[in-house]
């Protein structure tokens, strides 16, 4: 046997207080009268001396008649439809990211939000279903479809906000195939409790997804870190140069104290101010004695604290052993030699894989075998790189991706080659310039190995005779750089896996995460590479995986997740038009409480009145 | 305690109680009554029998007829009156107190007897006590001259103990020599019932009085709740709960014990008056007992 409202037997608890009543002693008034004989008549007459006698009117019947059919009416659990259309599937999504942990709503908007969605179960008829989703960066199902309240109660009881952004696409996906098995008239429904601090959703315009958003959120009453990066000070390569952003989504004018920490130790302390729905760009310099964390901590009282804070591993340069493999191209050699921190060895042919080079340029030069460090492959043709290669005369460049570590301070204006190899873009990598008919640049990784691929001979171009050709070059070799490339896998953003390639095989890791707590990971024997999921809070883990001991930071770093105002509506409505915050109150409201209320205090009064008629 | 107030006591002397039968009693009084005698009252005539006074000869008839006949006039009596007054620990209820009201009536009744040249019994009963001594000089009383000694032996009365009405008013009966008028003033709240002793009185040929007097509070009790109440005469306890919404029906209750009393009493032809013991005085003396024809 199952109880729908188990709380209800805490009712229960009132069944001494009506036993107390009864136990209070009536405690008559002893009065001397003349003479009984008048009382004895009275009660000879009132009192019944048939089983029957004629209904005369009084209150106290009449209230417990009233008492007798609330309770009767509260057994018979009547509900109100509400405005609310009954769906025989409802699909709840809840907004598990960072923003949703702002305290502008009391305790947290995550707490609001499982609140409304509890009402939404409590609401739930007997032979309805309902799916629990939670969406951070990625989408969980916490309860497939069910009609056990008990079980849907605990789905969303056992949610928790993450420190990631938000990435709504996963659950849309799920939410609208579980909705197109439903048939139409069936009504099914996605709820969807969220912020709206939600990045575009192109692909679901237009799909007419039956998407109801109960929007949560008051304000936006925050300051957060919306980058942060460190690099060699330009002006004294000794020091390092620490950037951040600080974005302040409000409309008003904000400051707060922001402080550097290397390590555990404070390095320096600023106070900022941003203007109202501004990003503010800060930069410390800082010298760094050896490897390390850099932490930037907003010390301000904001609603949103995940983006107060974030870390970057910082690891010292070292000389880089670089390889140029060139017929003769003096303006690359020219250009890459002042680079700082880099040993470059030129040659015109190579036979092996260039061991001991960290960084090997390919200046159109097909290698025999590919080399096993990071390489940057100019106009070169490896089937490793691409299935298919033709010829492009006059490739115009289009765009580029300024946003890359790559094209820095690069600009492509006035740039004109004369020929380029014209590829597909490959699964790889990410096109940085683009053509007309072929990406130029392409950025990837292959076996864990970096690559940069121009597609066109530099020779070939007017692009040598710019400014942005040496700058281009020193963007490589920094981006090509080992210890870079491992100081970014050491930085993560919140909800992203953490990868980590391992010299030798161990069989088990431990990581310490933020809040202390010691996860164990057992790894499969001969694997190389390590993999941790559980990144869901911002802050600096701890690795022990054999002879490895390290830190990595996972930060928020989203503007679009520190824009924490509230959206009145979603933009994904049909015909471009948005989905509104809805009004829309839960369906099938149960009344039996509120019933049941009234009988108690129609009880309460039925004593009352009694003990004052009597008095 | 002044029983009747001076100006009260000028209306009562206006007053003679009516008698509805003959006076029986042997005594000279101011009452007509069928016994002939000398007054100034004829009554009729009779033949002339050797010995008769011949001061009443009619001796116009003689002239006519010329046969002696005799004038007889009627002979004026005493009417005795006997106020049985109860005295039982139930009068002593009620405000005002039913007792005081109880005694202001028969001093009332009883000067009115007394002006009248009736003579005047009161009947206290329970007869106990210090009553026993007042009883003996309430009994009996005539003339006018001795309402003075009437009034203070009434205020002398008390009340308490259990009455036994029925015998009380059997007894009384019997002790009258003659009969004539009763007044009985009492609450008629005895367990025993009434009945007996007022048939005991109708049956002895008394003309028949009754006054009920009851306490406005056994009227309309003012006290609500979970009561104990306990019977002052017989210490009977009875437990009731009452309420305001009981009210009606209490009412109605002593209403019908009113009611059946009063038709016992018209059905042996009983004058009955019920009274409150908080109505005046003069109500009941100067318009109810006159317009019921007690006294005129």
């Amino acid at each position: 046997m199952n109880f729908l409202a188990p709380a209800a037997f805490a009712f229960a608890a009132a069944i001494p207080i009506v036993i107390v009543f009864y136990l209070l002693k009536r405690k008559r008034v002893i009065k001397l009268i003349s003479s009984t004989l008048l009382w004895q008549r009275f009660l000879a007459e009132t009192q019944a001396n048939a089983p029957f006698q004629r209904l005369r009117h009084n209150w106290l019947l009449i209230l417990q008649i009233l008492l007798l059919l609330l309770a009767v009416f509260a057994l018979s659990r009547p509900y109100f439809t509400g405005t609310a259309k009954s769906s025989r599937l409802r699909v709840l999504i809840l907004d598990a990211s960072a923003s949703m942990q702002a305290t502008d709503e009391k305790p947290s908007r995550f707490e609001k939000a499982r609140t409304e969605a509890l009402k939404w179960v409590d609401s739930l008829k007997d032979e309805d279903q309902m799916v629990v989703l939670v969406a951070a960066a990625n989408t969980e199902v916490k309860q497939s479809a069910t009609s056990d309240k008990g079980a849907l109660r605990r789905a969303i009881e056992s949610c928790r906000a993450t420190d990631s952004p938000t990435r709504l696409r996963e659950a849309f996906q799920l939410a609208e195939t579980l909705v197109k098995n439903q048939a139409e008239r069936d009504n099914p429904e996605i709820h969807l409790f969220s912020d709206g601090a939600i990045p575009n959703l192109g692909e679901f315009e237009n799909k007419n997804l039956p998407l109801i958003y109960h929007r949560i959120g008051e304000r936006a009453n925050n300051l957060g870190i919306a980058s942060l990066d460190v690099r060699a000070n330009p002006d004294n390569q000794a020091q390092r140069a620490i950037f951040t952003s600080i974005v302040n989504p409000s409309t008003n004018q904000q400051s707060a104290d922001i402080e550097l920490r290397f390590g555990n130790d404070i390095v320096e302390t600023k106070t900022v101010v941003v203007p109202g729905t501004n990003t503010f760009p800060m930069a410390f310099v800082a010298s760094q004695p050896r490897d390390g964390i850099f932490t930037v901590r907003l010390t301000g009282n904001d609603d949103l604290a995940a983006d107060n804070q974030a870390s970057i591993v910082s690891i010292l340069p070292r000389p880089v052993k670089a390889l140029l493999v060139t017929r003769g191209n003096r303006i690359l050699e020219k250009a890459i030699r002042p680079v700082p921190n880099v040993e470059l060895t030129v040659v015109s042919v190579l036979t092996d894989d260039a061991p001991g080079y960290d960084v090997v340029i390919l200046d159109d030069v097909t290698p025999v075998v590919w080399p096993k460090g990071n390489v940057f492959a100019i106009h070169v043709i490896a089937t490793n790189l691409f299935t298919e290669v033709s010829k492009v005369d006059m490739p115009a460049i289009v765009d580029w991706k300024n946003t890359h570590p790559l094209l820095r301070f690069v600009s492509f204006d006035n740039v004109f080659i004369n020929e380029s190899l014209a590829v597909k873009p490959p699964t790889w990598g990410v096109s940085l310039v683009d053509s007309t008919q072929t990406p130029l640049l392409i950025a990837g990784e292959i076996d864990r190995k970096r690559v940069v691929w121009l597609g066109f001979d530099t020779l070939q171009s007017r692009w040598p005779y710019f400014i942005s050709f040496p700058i281009f070059i020193q963007n490589v070799m920094e981006w090509l750089n080992p210890a870079s490339g491992s100081a970014s896998q050491l930085t993560i953003k919140a909800g992203e896996p953490f990868r980590l390639s391992l010299a030798e095989a161990v069989g088990s890791a431990q990581i310490t995460t933020p809040d202390g707590a010691v996860k164990n990971l057992s790894l499969e024997k001969n694997t190389r590479e390590l993999v941790f999921g559980d990144t869901t809070k911002q802050g600096i883990y701890k690795l022990h995986a054999g002879t490895n001991d390290l830190s990595f930071c996972v930060n928020l770093m989203d503007a679009a997740e520190s824009d924490i105002r509230p959206r009145e509506e979603l933009p994904i409505g049909k015909f471009g038009a948005g989905i509104a915050a809805t009004r829309l109150q839960r369906a099938n409201m149960e009344l039996w409480r509120w019933i049941a209320l009234a009988g108690l205090a129609v009880l309460l009064f039925e004593w009352w009145y009694y003990h004052r008629r009597t008095a | 305690m002044s029983l009747l107030t001076p100006e009260l006591l000028r209306r009562l002397e206006q007053f003679q109680l009516l008698a509805a039968r003959r006076a029986k009693s042997s005594a000279k009084g101011e009452r007509r009554s069928r016994a002939r005698g000398q007054s100034v009252e004829f009554a009729d005539y009779r033949n002339y029998v050797a010995g008769d006074d011949l001061r009443y000869l009619d001796w116009n008839l003689f002239g006519r007829l010329e046969k002696l006949f005799l004038k007889l006039y009627e002979e004026e009596r005493e009417l005795p009156v006997r106020i049985f007054l109860d005295c039982s620990e139930s009068m002593n209820f009620g405000v005002p107190r039913k007792f005081d009201f109880a005694r202001q009536v028969a001093a009332a009744i009883g000067y009115v007897a007394l002006c009248g040249f009736d003579r005047v019994s009161i009947v206290p009963f329970p007869n106990e006590g210090e009553n026993v001594t007042t009883a003996g000089a309430l009994r009996a009383v005539r003339g006018r001259k001795s309402s003075l000694q009437f009034f203070q032996d009434i205020t002398r009365l008390t009340c308490g103990g259990g009455a036994n009405f029925n015998e009380a008013l059997r007894r009384g009966a019997l002790e009258a020599r003659q009969a004539g008028v009763a007044i009985v003033l009492t609450d008629f709240l005895d367990p025993t019932g009434y009945d007996k002793g007022l048939n005991a009185l109708v049956g002895r040929g008394f003309q028949v009085n009754a006054v009920q007097i009851l306490s406005p509070d056994e009227l309309a009790p003012g006290t609500y709740g979970d009561l104990k109440l306990v019977d002052s005469e017989t210490g009977t306890i009875q437990e009731v709960t009452f309420g305001k919404y009981r009210m009606n029906a209490y009412q109605q209750t002593v209403q019908n014990f009113i009611q059946k009393l009063r038709e016992f009493c018209s059905s042996r032809g009983i004058s009955f008056f019920s009274v409150n013991s908080a109505t005046k005085l003069e109500d009941l003396l100067l318009k109810q007992l006159r317009a019921s024809e007690v006294w005129a």
